[in-house]
């Protein structure tokens, strides 16, 4: 009894929860903040490493469309026209039928035809931090609809972002239906954010498949410093396996829940726990999207 | 909100309080807020793309990015991860301890400067 009143009438007086919430719920957030720590210094290191270097953007404006032309970079009103691939292909290619299948020969072509032009231009050069503008510029094809060859940059990296703002909608809809102890709506609903998981990390495979086609390594660059490269698989890659791991603890949570270990427990934290984590992934997604894309 | 009984197997028990099953009662805040920050983060990245092909590349439009990069955080944070329903003493010790961030990205930024210069 005496116990009790201590409890009740201090807050840190020991045997009850100050900040009212369980012991795992706690270290996922410890462990969030570690690893927001993390990711800040990799982003940061981004920054920094580009600071130190003069940017293609400014670069860019110095170069003038009437030189660009000279350098026999295909021009339309004054700027760069990236739909030039399809022409370039048959002029230089010796078997041209083969190759207009729009397959993933023509389009490899045609990444190696632009980074090699900028290349001998100077845009893309060691000591110029690349364009994200010029580097990240395709979107794959369906079908009838093909984007080969087009310049669209931020829009499939976009697409990625919307992927995975809406996994993480379905993650919160999960854990709200876990308040309500509903088994069937988070079975539903984490089900869901598993798909969306899946979406993200095949685009990003697709992602890095153009940019490993194109000629980028660890340690080599065709779009200009190394260390672009080298980042750019370091960031993505970490954020990448932490977008897996998410997806196999919301497998395991999802199998659980199928199998009423929530419900025989009594309450559905678990699914709130690996949540926090799904949107932690979410939140440096936002900022991987601010520093990689935009900027 | 705690129940009075006398088993210690009570997880949701704040009185025979045991640390490693003590869970508190969570009740949900319903759908609507969810699908409102939805539609906030997607207009927020659509307005992104906006100022992406509108505006050539210059610092001001890096500091356009990067409030609204915070903004999206601030709602991720607080309604996908329940921060704003959080005892205000543990999202402080989440939050206050991001300044050392900003300390960092300051200092780094400084520094990126002179590499190579010196």
């Amino acid at each position: 009894m005496s116990t009790q009143t201590i409890a009740q009438s201090s807050t840190w007086g020991g045997g009850n929860s100050p900040f009212k919430v369980s012991y795992g719920k706690l270290m996922m957030w410890v462990f969030l903040l570690s690893d927001a720590f993390t990711f800040s210094s990799l982003l940061t290191a981004y920054g920094a490493i580009r600071y130190s270097f003069s940017s293609t953007d400014t670069f860019i404006e110095d170069v003038t469309p009437a030189k660009l032309e000279a350098d026999g970079i295909p021009m339309r009103d004054g700027r760069i026209d990236f739909t030039f691939a399809d022409n370039l292909i048959e002029k230089y290619t010796p078997d041209a039928a083969a190759h207009t299948s729009h397959g993933a020969e023509a389009h490899a072509d045609h990444t190696d035809y632009f980074v090699q032009k900028m290349g001998e231009t100077g845009i893309f050069s060691e000591s110029h931090w690349p364009s994200p503008d010029l580097v990240f510029n395709h979107f794959p094809g369906f079908g009838i609809i093909d984007f080969h060859g087009m310049h669209l940059p931020l829009i499939f990296v976009s697409l990625m972002t919307l992927i995975l703002i809406l996994s993480s909608v379905t993650m919160v809809l999960a854990v709200e239906a876990g308040q309500r102890a509903d088994k069937d709506a988070v079975s539903k609903w984490m089900l869901w954010t598993i798909i969306g998981g899946f979406m993200f990390l095949g685009c990003q495979a697709w992602e890095w498949t153009q940019f490993i086609g194109a000629g980028s390594r660890m340690y080599s660059n065709p779009y200009g410093p190394p260390t672009f490269a080298a980042l750019f698989f370091g960031v993505t890659g970490f954020h990448g396996f932490h977008v897996f791991s998410g997806v196999v603890l919301n497998i395991i949570i999802y199998v659980n829940n199928l199998m009423g270990t929530y419900e025989k427990r009594g309450h559905y934290e678990m699914v709130e726990k690996v949540g926090l984590y799904w949107h932690f992934v979410d939140l440096v997604w936002v900022f991987v999207f601010t520093f990689f894309y935009l900027i | 909100m705690s129940s009075h009984s006398n088993h210690n197997a009570d997880i949701h028990d704040e009185v025979n309080y045991d640390p490693t099953v003590w869970v508190p009662h969570t009740h949900s805040h319903g759908t609507k807020d969810i699908w409102l920050k939805f539609w906030i983060l997607l207009g927020l990245t659509v307005i992104d793309v906006a100022f992406y092909f509108v505006m050539p590349p210059s610092m001001a439009r890096n500091i356009i990015f990067i409030a609204l990069g915070i903004v999206k955080a601030i709602y991720i944070v607080g309604t996908f991860m329940h921060m704003k329903h959080e005892k205000l003493g543990f999202a402080s010790m989440i939050i206050i301890p991001m300044m050392f961030i900003i300390f960092f990205i300051a200092w780094m930024l400084f520094e990126g400067n002179f590499w190579g210069t010196i």
